[in-house]
């Protein structure tokens, strides 16, 4: 070996030295309890990304905090990033210590690992746990597909890197401009753009607030709310927002958190309606939503239903031979309950979805009837229709 | 921790060993404790007399060090197992120019693959069905070949050698070499390499298991299969280890149908994995094969996953459960950025199968002699 090869010692005192690699491998897969929300943080140009996250990292709270800039996806060109992280006893720059994201060692071919996510789990081996990690997107990238793959790597993810598990995904839109950029913006596959990244999201801050009238405030949200029903909207300032808001909202998990429930969503000087019974469709600018209520199913109809939700997210059909043109969901979710007495909860992103059995928890005031939602493009009258004599019988 | 106490380890040290706190990381990896130092210069110092340390906790290798001047690669890396590789590797080994190339056998680089990425997995025409017929068929030859020369003292290089000229003199062209700048013409994975092991100068040893995985490239197709052969006489745990594989390999085969759900295969291979006490790697899954090495579908090996997709007739694709013994399914890779294996040293084993699926089913496309001694 040549004298260049010579190790830098390290402090034994440090956290999370070289060791950790080994027994963190040999740990038995963790639980659901505990572990670290990862938050897509997306928006339109302007709107006060960039703000929100600073904040974030600033406010700190205690924790030690990774932000990650830029798109994220198979970019088989990826070269080393940097990301932020913030810990507690920083006290010099605003955005924390830098941290350059190797690539993981180890050709990943025929791996379905992304070579981000790896390089992420790595660093986490390496310096030890984060308490948040947040992926600020460039202006206009797309977040489902890079949460569908944050979303799919915790069923495969390494050492400490199992305990990431997505959050969910925060859209940040101008006050101001973004009713009009919603109904204006350029159209990528026939669909705006910024209205795909609402679609997807599973929070809006409405940012800048302060700026905008009481009238397109309302306006603006319900354009919101009817492309995206799922969706919670805060109306900020600055991006002030409550972290927990925003962190931790689980809006991945198999839990029961029916979409009607985050709707409800008041914050102060909101003064629209909610009409429940509401529109079940929605269209505009390429994007549509639906909502359809689930009575309890019979084991015949529950497989149905999955057939159904199969063939339009994997194929973009309808079942059977109902000829269509081509169906593309961008996300759904729901909840519904068996003839069993068992309660179940959809999610999916993309063409990625999973139907899981859940323990009713709190919060189940909605008696038998569930709801499906479902957001993306082509979703007409017909789809829904399909969709309802297939659930709702 | 007696940390406070421990005073600087060097036998020069220049500031009287006072006590330190400063550790050596390689010894930490090598699981050596109380190599503390009072600083780097003083570390430097030492280093001659130090690093004999590690030379000899990574210490030579079963198996014979092979012929003169083959030395491990990567002295200071933290191996999980006893395996070392054994450098250097024999000269990129050519192939005629009349045998046609797959794209990437230039530049490395399967841009076609890139390209279709998002595509759903393909339907071939029966005429390209046919071309897979031929090219698996071929496959399997090329692997009996190969297995034909198992038994201690032969080097995985070898084996690179017979799959290598096997596939020349059949005008096809070894689809792993330059892969993504894979070197060899084949994929040799011993004991605790869960998959892409390379062919070196290492000794085959009697009580290993190898897992030789073969994919031969002709008429424009890809043909992919591999199976775990035992070196001689192999112990219990891992004949129970390669038996698992290979069931739970043909318990998902017959699962596989028009309508079949790519995501309930892992559904029939996990079981058997837990009855045998071994896990189910969970990072390599199988993969759409035809004109391209890897496409869509992605096929997970172990239950509970979100795969898409639905089988139809004329997808081909591999099924190819790679399983560990013990519960550790996660992989550690080497830093030649191929080997992949086990966390904790433990034994893996791996079959692989090409599949059409037909109207009515499925047709093994690699389909050999059924494996006596697994019976």
């Amino acid at each position: 070996m040549e004298e260049d090869d010579i190790p830098v010692l390290v402090d034994i005192d440090e956290d999370v030295p070289a060791l950790v690699e080994t027994s963190a491998l040999n740990e038995e897969p963790t639980t659901e309890k505990g572990g670290v929300p990862l938050t897509i943080i997306c928006g339109f140009l302007g709107a006060g990304k960039s703000t929100l996250v600073r904040r974030i990292l600033t406010e700190r709270h205690g924790y030690r905090i990774a932000v990650i800039m830029n798109e994220f996806g198979d970019t088989a060109d990826i070269e080393s990033r940097t990301i932020n992280v913030s810990s507690p006893d920083d006290s010099t720059s605003d955005l924390g210590s830098e941290e350059v994201l190797e690539l993981a060692n180890g050709c990943l071919c025929c791996s379905i690992k992304d070579v981000g996510v790896a390089a992420i789990e790595k660093l986490m081996q390496k310096k030890g746990a984060f308490d948040y990690i947040l992926l600020e997107t460039t202006g206009l990238a797309d977040p489902g597909p890079i949460a569908s793959i944050f979303w799919q790597n915790e069923e495969y993810a390494a050492g400490l890197g199992r305990d990431i598990k997505l959050d969910g995904v925060v859209c940040v839109v101008d006050a101001v401009f973004g009713r009009k950029q919603m109904l204006e913006d350029e159209a990528v596959d026939g669909v705006g753009e910024s209205l795909r990244q609402v679609a997807s999201a599973d929070v809006v801050l409405l940012n800048k607030s302060d700026l905008a009238s009481p009238s397109l405030l309302s306006e603006t949200e319900a354009l919101i709310r009817k492309v995206n029903p799922a969706v919670t909207v805060h109306r900020t300032v600055r991006a002030e927002v409550d972290l927990g808001k925003i962190v931790g909202i689980d809006a991945y998990a198999s839990r029961v958190s029916a979409p009607d429930h985050h709707a409800h969503e008041h914050d102060d000087g909101c003064e629209h309606e909610h009409d429940h019974a509401g529109p079940t469709h929605y269209e505009v600018r390429g994007i549509s939503s639906l909502q359809v209520p689930v009575p309890p199913l019979s084991p015949e109809r529950f497989e149905k239903l999955d057939e159904w939700i199969r063939t339009v997210l994997w194929e973009g059909t309808l079942p059977s031979s109902q000829a269509h043109s081509s169906l593309e969901v961008l996300r759904c979710k729901g909840m519904f309950k068996t003839t069993a007495g068992k309660t179940y909860v959809l999610q999916g992103v993309r063409s990625i979805y999973d139907i899981a059995e859940v323990e009713e928890g709190e919060g189940v005031g909605q008696g038998e009837v569930g709801k499906l939602v479902f957001i993306g493009k082509g979703l007409g009258e017909d789809v829904r229709k399909s969709l309802a004599a297939v659930a709702g019988g | 921790m007696s940390s406070d106490t421990t005073p600087c380890q060097s036998n020069n040290c220049i500031n009287g060993n006072p006590p330190s706190k400063l550790e050596c990381p390689t010894c930490s990896k090598l699981g050596i404790k109380g190599s503390l130092f009072c600083g780097q210069e003083c570390f430097k110092t030492n280093w001659k007399t130090h690093k004999l340390i590690h030379d000899l906790a990574t210490g030579k290798q079963p198996g014979g060090p092979g012929k003169d001047g083959s030395y491990n690669p990567f002295p200071t890396f933290h191996f999980t197992g006893p395996l070392r590789p054994v450098y250097p590797l024999s000269p990129k080994r050519q192939v005629p120019d009349h045998i046609p190339r797959p794209e990437y056998a230039e530049s490395g680089i399967p841009i076609t693959e890139v390209r279709r990425n998002s595509h759903p997995p393909r339907i071939l025409s029966l005429e390209e069905q046919e071309k897979m017929r031929t090219v698996c068929r071929m496959a399997r030859e090329v692997l009996d070949i190969a297995a034909s020369h198992v038994r201690p003292g032969i080097t995985t290089d070898y084996i690179d050698e017979v799959v290598h000229n096997a596939t020349i003199e059949r005008n096809a062209y070894p689809s792993p070499l330059n892969y993504r700048e894979y070197p060899k013409s084949v994929c040799t994975s011993i004991n605790e390499t869960i998959c892409h092991g390379i062919p070196d100068r290492r000794e085959l040893v009697e009580g290993d298991i190898i897992n030789i995985d073969v994919t031969v490239f002709y008429d424009g197709y890809h043909g992919d299969i591999n199976e775990t052969y035992p070196v001689g006489k192999v112990d219990d745990d891992s004949w129970k280890l390669m038996k698992a594989a290979r069931r739970s390999l043909d318990e998902s085969i017959k699962l596989c149908k028009p309508g079949a759900l790519f995501r309930d295969l892992g559904k029939a291979i996990e079981p058997i994995a837990r009855a045998a006490q071994c896990a189910v790697v969970r990072q390599y899954t199988g993969h759409g094969i035809n004109d391209l090495f890897h496409c869509n579908p992605n096929i997970p090996h172990y239950a509970k996953n979100k795969a898409t997709g639905t089988m139809k007739a004329g997808m081909c694709f591999t099924i190819e459960p790679m399983l560990n013994l013990g519960t550790n399914w996660d992989v550690y890779h080497w830093p030649d950025n191929w080997t992949a294996t086990t966390v904790d040293g433990k034994r893996s084993a791996q079959f692989e199968e090409t599949l059409l699926i037909t109207e009515t089913g499925v047709e093994v496309l690699t389909a050999g002699k059924p494996r006596e001694d697994l019976a």
